[in-house]
């Protein structure tokens, strides 16, 4: 009996960070290395070229599309000895691509993930609405002091399942075209 | 007086942190790693967390962690206290829906109800295959913990995002937006020593956006339901309330538990 009144409303449940066609960044290039390594003293920039063969293979292994074919990697190197590897992806968010940064290990663990730089779409309420002018009466006095630009934003949660994804595909690209690396 | 932003992935959404302090890199990485102890104890998606092993063992009395059993306790007085509006005994019908991962669990209630889950001083029974989903209520309160962490270590002031679920301390005011259920946002508010958490109920599945509220009584109602209160766990519980809730009693059974409805001028386009 329970089945009759069920009603399949989805919960759209809560959101993202910045206010639309703004990108919030996190970290730069150096300092998601310096995060995710900070005991490592150099960081050797490849372009990692994969061939048709080599993009079928991630595909197989991570059941995700490697969309590109250039990598962006970083050998990662401390006192001489080849600590792992720190590469820059991209992924899409809601509509936008989310730029991140992972750090691998040499046998191909995860070492971290950040998110360098959050980007959404369709800013234009921030820009054109005067919330600025809520924080007009405030004086330096005021306990509370406004800290940033761009609104926060409580609503439904959008997955990281393409992030999830993303992290999967570059694992299985470690294994195709990185474990061969000098 | 600035603050350090970070964010990270974690309990299947992205993660904001900023804290004031002249250390912000390894306070946000503590705040982190909070967050992170509670996506691997409650995570429903992880066949191995503490939570699926509950779930795992119908009738067999689980020793738990004591993050999970507090957020186990936390659940269990928010079905008393809401009369069951809020429910965390429906993974059977999230499973069934395909909005949650099956695993080993037996054949599984749709809904068990408050008496399903059993509760001792350190561990916890589950009866007649009912299945925990602790999702919101636990994002909350890894949210409350990344809070409480920053503090310990000094901060001043500092929020945290968990898609959606906010909360703020210290002497700032953050703006912010409510996206409404048609991805609208609304008119910037200001959020001040609070947690503010947000539900968008509508009748169409967004994989993008993959929560579900099932309750085999009542039916949420369409909308957004946005509630502040002085934690985010309760915040985020609260939400569900809301759009379970009788329309005329809303506010004041949101308020009888401890929240505030959000002024619907706040969520207005």
């Amino acid at each position: 009996m329970s089945k009759h009144h069920f009603n399949p409303y989805w919960i759209i449940a809560i959101t993202a960070l910045t206010a639309p066609a703004y990108a919030q960044d996190y970290l730069n290039t150096q300092q998601a290395q310096q995060v995710l390594f900070p005991e490592a003293e150099t960081f050797m920039p490849l372009l990692v070229k994969i061939n048709e063969q080599q993009r079928d293979d991630i595909k197989a292994i991570s059941g995700v599309r490697q969309r590109w074919d250039i990598q962006k990697v970083w050998k990662v190197v401390q006192k001489g000895q080849h600590i792992g590897w720190f590469v820059i992806d991209d992924v899409v968010g809601k509509h936008e691509f989310i730029t991140y940064a992972i750090g691998l290990s040499v046998d191909g663990h995860v070492v971290g993930i950040e998110i360098m730089s959050y980007r959404e779409t369709k800013g234009d309420q921030v820009r054109n609405s005067d919330w600025r002018n809520q924080f007009k009466q405030k004086t330096i006095k005021d306990p509370f002091k406004l800290d940033q630009d761009i609104p926060n934003i409580s609503g439904a949660t959008l997955s990281c399942r393409n992030l999830t994804d993303g992290v999967k595909r570059i694992l299985a690209l470690q294994q195709v075209a990185l474990n061969h690396e000098p | 007086m600035s603050h350090k932003r970070r964010m990270r992935a974690i309990l299947g959404t992205f993660v904001e942190i900023a804290v004031n302090h002249p250390q912000a890199d390894i306070v946000i990485s503590l705040a982190f790693a909070e967050m992170q102890l509670v996506h691997d104890l409650m995570s429903f998606h992880d066949p191995n967390s503490e939570l699926s092993m509950l779930n795992q063992n119908q009738g067999r009395r689980m020793p738990l962690s004591k993050h999970t059993h507090k957020v186990l306790m936390l659940a269990q007085e928010m079905m008393h206290k809401s009369n069951g509006l809020f429910n965390c005994m429906v993974g059977g019908a999230l499973v069934k829906r395909k909005a949650l991962p099956q695993h080993n669990q037996a054949q599984a209630l749709e809904q068990g109800n408050v008496d399903d889950l059993v509760l001792d001083e350190t561990g916890a029974t589950l009866k007649r295959n009912a299945l925990v989903t602790l999702d919101g209520i636990a994002k909350g309160y890894a949210v409350d913990l990344a809070i409480e962490a920053m503090q310990a270590q000094g901060a001043l002031s500092g929020w945290v995002n968990a898609g959606g679920d906010i909360r703020v301390f210290g002497n700032i005011s953050l703006p912010v937006q409510i996206r409404n259920e048609h991805q609208a946002l609304g008119e910037v508010f200001q959020v001040e020593n609070t947690a503010l958490a947000t539900s968008c109920v509508n009748t169409h599945y967004d994989k993008r956006f993959p929560g579900l509220i099932y309750h085999r009584q009542h039916t949420p109602q369409i909308g957004t339901w946005s509630i502040l209160a002085h934690k985010a766990w309760l915040a985020d519980a609260l939400t569900k309330v809301a759009s379970l809730a009788n329309a005329e009693l809303r506010a004041s059974i949101i308020q009888s538990l401890g929240g505030k409805c959000l002024n619907s001028a706040n969520i207005k386009i």
